[in-house]
């Protein structure tokens, strides 16, 4: 009998062998200091209809052309105005998609109530807490269900790639990585996947009793799946671990293309990046192949958008702006990611193209102007877990690297002498806690697009 | 209300019958397609009145919430007052204003603007109420038979509004409850964590 009197709530269909394998993962001799509790929270009833989410997710297309929203989008946006809040104090519903206001996280900041429809029970809502760099800290509305079918989309990309996820009872599916001086870190299980583990765990030294201990727990859990960030995968990596994993999947961060081939040779299997947002869920996973990240998820439209909100030409950059989506708690129309990328049409669907946080921001060297991704090019060969590039008012330049990649400062160094020739550049050191935006600029003109 | 007016069914058919582009969007802060201030423009115009640009500018009112679907009745309301029986009737410029400003934003209040058009017995409130505005009832009602209805289909419009406020007041401070409630807990398993 568990004491913890939120255990059942934590785990409403917990059988003896889902306890003996969370047992298992917290007890374990080289187990870290688990610090929180969560669970999956899944209603018998429920575990029935996550498997029938997935089947769907599966099979279904992602059967749009871009600038002509699917037939769903018009009972999507029916039902959104008769349910929620601040569209129903809009009136009657648009005739037309492109004729609807976006919204922002701004928005959404001001008062989420107003964005949850009527009919979600309040009594099982949940929250994530996302803090975002555009200064608008987001409360984003969840449910069980909800955060269980995250896995409909991972299996949908991890199945491009040749993985059918297949762990079960006894095993350990996932391994959430964190590597930060604090972590919410806890064991669960996932009744869907037949009671198979989930562990999210801290690689920082501070949680372990020793740090051999990281590599040891790892190998003696050997997850099906590790998921995490660019910064715990790059700590992963260089760890003496002796098991690797089916599939490793990387969200938070764009994961630059020299750590994805460093993981890649590491653990000789495929590594996914997915781009993935608390108000949307997974949207699309890089595609080498299709030159981008290809859209996941069927139920969702994706325009985008410039600066005046108005559609932009196929094939060029813009704002990353969806409608639909899965979260029942939060029905998103024209809601604008603050994310840029174009949109086209490769065989398998809609990918997004140089896909990139935050607005373009673009450099001056040599004479000429340098875009943001011109960056990112420059630097995709080296296996950085996170840098940042700011060019200052008087036009001087300081690449930050994060401390387990400033080894790699010369090399930086060099490839960005592509763009800006033998102007000098900084090296600032970044620590693992800064949520700071990747490219800034102080210089007159950076902002303006060409 | 002391002056006949049309036969209710004429009116809440042409309501029925209103073109689609009288429920396009209303142009606003960039979007939409209609310039409604055009349209009330021409709309004075065919009653043979002009009114100010600043006054057309005004039209929605300052909320910005509320704008849209102000403007989208005041399009609808448009429709009807260019029936040949209105346009035949001299109507007085400032009671063609006040509909506008004070007597459409009302409707506004408790109604999305298509159900003017889509539902009868919200086609209806608008009829009545419009002939109201400028002292007309129905033919065929007497003013007490009308002044009845026309008090039935705007009581049963206060009430929507006053339930619909509540509920709604009701609703926000609870998902605000919860959710409040809920950043003293964890949340559930994701696969990934953003």
């Amino acid at each position: 009998m568990n004491p913890d009197p939120l255990h059942h709530e934590r785990f409403p269909t917990l059988s003896a062998a889902g306890q003996r394998m969370l047992d298992f993962m917290r007890d374990h001799p080289h187990a870290p200091i688990y610090r929180n509790d969560s669970g999956n929270r899944l209603l018998a009833h429920e575990i029935a209809l996550v498997h029938s989410f997935e089947d769907d997710v599966a099979t279904a297309d992602v059967g749009w052309t871009p600038g002509q929203p699917p037939v769903w989008v018009r009972d999507f946006i029916a039902e959104t105005f008769r349910t929620v809040p601040h569209y129903r104090a809009l009136g009657s519903p648009p005739r037309r998609l492109e004729d609807l206001a976006p919204i922002a996280r701004a928005d959404l900041a001001a008062d989420i109530a107003q964005f949850v429809p009527d009919h979600v029970d309040t009594a099982r809502l949940m929250l994530f807490l996302t803090t975002g760099t555009t200064g608008h800290p987001l409360v984003v509305p969840s449910h069980p269900l909800v955060a269980a079918r995250y896995a409909a989309f991972h299996k949908r990309a991890l199945r491009r790639v040749g993985i059918e996820p297949r762990y079960g009872a006894g095993q350990v599916g996932v391994v959430l990585l964190g590597f930060q001086q604090r972590c919410f870190t806890y064991v669960s299980v996932s009744p869907a996947m037949d009671e198979s583990g989930l562990a999210k765990i801290n690689l920082h030294p501070n949680d372990w009793r020793h740090p051999d201990d990281r590599a040891r727990y790892l190998d003696a859990m050997a997850p099906e799946i590790v998921a995490g960030d660019p910064i715990s995968l790059r700590e992963y990596a260089a760890l003496p671990c002796g098991v690797a994993p089916r599939a490793i999947i990387s969200v938070s961060m764009a994961l630059h293309a020299g750590l994805r081939a460093l993981l890649e040779e590491r653990f000789r299997c495929p590594v996914l990046d997915i781009y993935s947002l608390n108000e949307v869920g997974p949207v699309a996973v890089y595609d080498e192949t299709a030159g981008g990240h290809l859209l996941l998820q069927p139920n969702l439209y994706v325009e985008i958008l410039g600066d005046d909100g108005r559609p932009v030409a196929t094939g060029e950059r813009g704002e990353v702006t969806v409608t639909g989506g899965f979260n029942v708690c939060l029905p998103l129309l024209r809601y604008r990611t603050g994310d840029h990328a174009s949109l086209v049409v490769k065989p398998h669907g809609p990918v997004l193209e140089n896909l990139a946080g935050r607005r373009p921001v673009r450099y001056f060297g040599r004479g000429l102007w340098w875009n943001n991704v011109d960056v990112t090019h420059a630097l995709r060969a080296l296996p950085i877990s996170r840098f940042t590039l700011h060019q200052a008012a008087d036009g001087a330049l300081a690449l930050g690297l994060a401390a387990d990649s400033l080894a790699l400062a010369p090399a930086a160094l060099a490839a960005l002498g592509q763009l800006f020739g033998d102007h000098d550049i900084g090296i600032n050191p970044i620590t693992l806690e800064d949520k700071v935006l990747q490219y800034t600029s102080d210089l007159a003109g950076a902002l303006e697009t060409g | 209300m002391n002056k006949p007016g049309p036969a209710l069914e004429a009116m809440t058919r042409r309501l029925l019958d209103t073109p689609a582009e009288f429920m396009d969007e209303p142009r606003l802060d960039g979007m939409g397609t209609v310039s409604v201030a055009a349209l009330v423009h021409d709309l004075m115009r065919l009653h043979g009145h002009r009114v100010p640009a600043s006054w057309l500018e005004a039209l929605g009112g300052a909320q910005a919430r509320a704008r849209r679907n102000r403007l989208a009745v005041a399009m609808i309301a448009c429709w009807l007052l260019a029936d040949e029986w209105f346009v035949a009737q001299a109507l007085p410029g400032d009671a063609l204003c006040a509909l506008f400003m004070d007597t459409a934003p009302a409707l506004a209040e408790s109604t999305p603007a298509h159900n003017f058009v889509l539902d009868a017995g919200y086609g209806e409130e608008l009829v009545r109420v419009t002939l109201a505005h400028f002292g007309y009832r129905p033919a065929d009602e007497t003013p007490a038979q009308a002044q009845d209805r026309l008090a039935a289909v705007s009581g049963a419009a206060r009430r929507r509004l006053l339930e619909a406020s509540r509920a709604a007041e009701k609703r926000a401070r609870e998902v605000r409850e919860a959710l409040a409630r809920k950043a003293a807990e964890e949340a559930a398993d994701k696969w990934t964590r953003e």
